[in-house]
């Protein structure tokens, strides 16, 4: 892997009680590159991405971050400090936006920048506009999650991790709570952000757009990382059986 | 609830879908009206069948007359107290849950002990032992040659009255503010630590704002549940609704007469504070509404 990795994992093991979630994982992302991280329900990608900015505490491993680096032993404490401002390098988005109810969409897109990075209100608001435009949701900015559609949150919720610019964008199944109608909408400002040269992680199960957007793709199965490549390589061409056996009917489905 | 708010466009007679439409709101309409009236006519016939009874037992409507003043002039005492005890035992309970959800050690054994404590006890037995027991401290503390501590523990009987029903109220809320903050989902707080806040931040900025939300129905029940709990204060002497009416009761025999102005003034003092709370969630359901 190359030198200017800006993330980079090294034997990740979680365990959830005797669940022994991933069994050691190690790979790194080098900036503007766009991973996506595919695999079965339960295979323990979702957990990967979440021990990323520590919302899941590991049980094991070295997590470096744009330089900030955090080894942690199994069965000792390690510095909580420290990997709360490791987290400030990512953003991440929700398979259920989370976006706070009580806020309107712009409170929501500025609340880190104000309480987080004690940013006047007077210049957080600007910038808020700035990132809600860029998903297409200036004039939703003063309107609650409630009155919004489910890919709009979704936006407004990008918008928001967005406004901390943090190094690397975090997505965990970001499509997966919306209707079908609805789910263009999120990927193309996710297509948009890939194009600019966004470093981004995204856990999905749409297949069509990670062969689109992927630089390269990791297939997660029980808790490893079974392979990894390129999309043509993986869909294409996999070295992996468990990885032509995930993927062939989705391939079939999408011949039709 | 949304359906007779809605606002149609066109007039009457315009469209036979939108005819047919406002005909059935119409319907709901009057048959919610006339629901209404009929619970309203049975609490009046009620009322005049209770208020025949009373007549009929040597109840003296001309001394209810000439008293009521006097068993009025107590209740800015009640709504002060309750008012008052009200405040400290919110911030009882916020602190209460908050240590409890903590995972602080003494904070927890603290706010559990106090939770246990309070609610195993009953109010007035807490009222004695914080009017008639710490003042034996205090001159104990005194006597030792301590008088500044020693005078904390002397307390007049609204300050007893204020602080016991704190107390007792803050345990119970606390176990309100406990749920409240738990019904937030775990998503919102994982929401907030993505961009980065602590967890003052998230508490202040996040949880709390949609937790009080959800348990202000709560809150007012317990403010409306204090204000009848307060006639306990009259124990100790204090002048308001309970002990006044008690006084000319034992005094003239009166004691339907008295009691009956005294819970008069109790049934409207809530109701006029439930219609406050009404008041008080209509404004926080803004940003929830479509």
């Amino acid at each position: 892997m190359s030198d200017n990795a800006i993330i980079r994992v090294e034997n990740l093991h979680k365990w959830f009680g005797l669940l022994h979630v991933l069994k050691g994982v190690s790979f790194s992302v080098v900036p503007k590159e766009v991973l996506v991280i595919i695999g079965r329900s339960g295979s323990g990608k979702s957990t990967l991405l979440r021990c990323l900015n520590f919302l899941e505490e590991p049980s094991s491993g070295t997590i470096d971050i744009a330089g900030q680096s955090l080894t942690i032993t199994a069965g000792t404490r390690y510095d909580h400090n420290q990997a709360i401002a490791m987290r400030l390098n990512t953003g991440m988005v929700f398979q259920d936006f989370n976006l706070f109810p009580h806020m309107t969409a712009l409170d929501n897109v500025i609340e880190g920048l104000v309480t987080v990075k004690k940013m006047p209100k007077d210049k957080a608001i600007p910038m808020g506009m700035k990132y809600l435009q860029k998903v297409g949701l200036e004039e939703k900015s003063f309107e609650h999650p409630i009155r919004l559609s489910g890919g709009q949150k979704q936006r407004v919720a990008i918008a928001r991790a967005l406004a901390m610019e943090p190094k690397v964008m975090l997505f965990d199944e970001p499509t997966s709570a919306l209707d079908p109608e609805l789910i263009g909408e999120v990927l193309d400002v996710m297509k948009q952000l890939a194009f600019e040269g966004t470093t981004m992680i995204i856990v999905t199960h749409e297949m069509g757009f990670a062969c689109d957007v992927a630089d390269r793709i990791l297939f997660v199965d029980r808790g490893i990382i079974a392979e990894s490549g390129t999309p043509d390589q993986l869909f294409d061409h996999p070295q992996d059986e468990r990885t032509r056996l995930f993927l062939e009917p989705i391939r079939k489905v999408q011949q039709i | 609830m949304a359906v007779e708010t809605m606002k149609f466009p066109g007039q009457p007679g315009s469209d036979p879908d939108l005819d047919m439409c406002h005909a059935l709101l119409a319907q709901q309409r009057r048959e919610r009206l006339i629901r209404t009236t009929k619970i309203g006519v049975v609490w009046v016939i009620l009322i005049i069948i209770l208020t025949i009874l009373l007549l009929q037992f040597n109840f003296s409507p001309a001394y209810v007359y000439q008293h009521y003043g006097f068993v009025l002039a107590g209740l800015p005492l009640t709504i002060g107290i309750s008012l008052a005890s009200i405040l400290a035992a919110t911030v009882l309970a916020l602190l209460g849950a908050v240590s409890k959800l903590s995972n602080n050690s003494i904070a927890q054994g603290i706010a559990g002990l106090y939770v246990s404590l309070v609610r195993g006890t009953p109010l007035l037995v807490q009222i004695f032992i914080i009017y008639n027991g710490l003042p034996q401290i205090g001159t104990a503390l005194i006597a030792k040659g301590m008088p500044q501590i020693g005078h904390l523990f002397i307390l007049t009987a609204i300050q007893s009255g204020i602080l016991a029903l704190s107390l007792n109220y803050g345990a119970y809320m606390t176990e309100i503010f406990r749920a409240g903050i738990q019904s937030i989902s775990g998503g919102q707080r994982e929401a907030a630590e993505s961009i980065g806040m602590n967890r003052v931040q998230i508490l202040r900025r996040v949880i709390l704002p949609q937790a009080v939300r959800v348990i202000i129905p709560d809150i007012a029940n317990q403010f409306i549940a204090m204000q009848k709990d307060s006639a306990l204060v009259s124990f100790m002497g204090i002048w308001e609704m309970t002990y006044r009416a008690n006084r000319f009761a034992r005094q003239d025999s009166k004691f339907m007469e008295m009691f009956v102005i005294a819970a008069l003034l109790y049934w409207l003092l809530t109701i006029v504070s439930s219609w406050f709370e009404g008041l008080l969630e209509k404004r926080m359901r803004h940003a929830y509404e479509r």
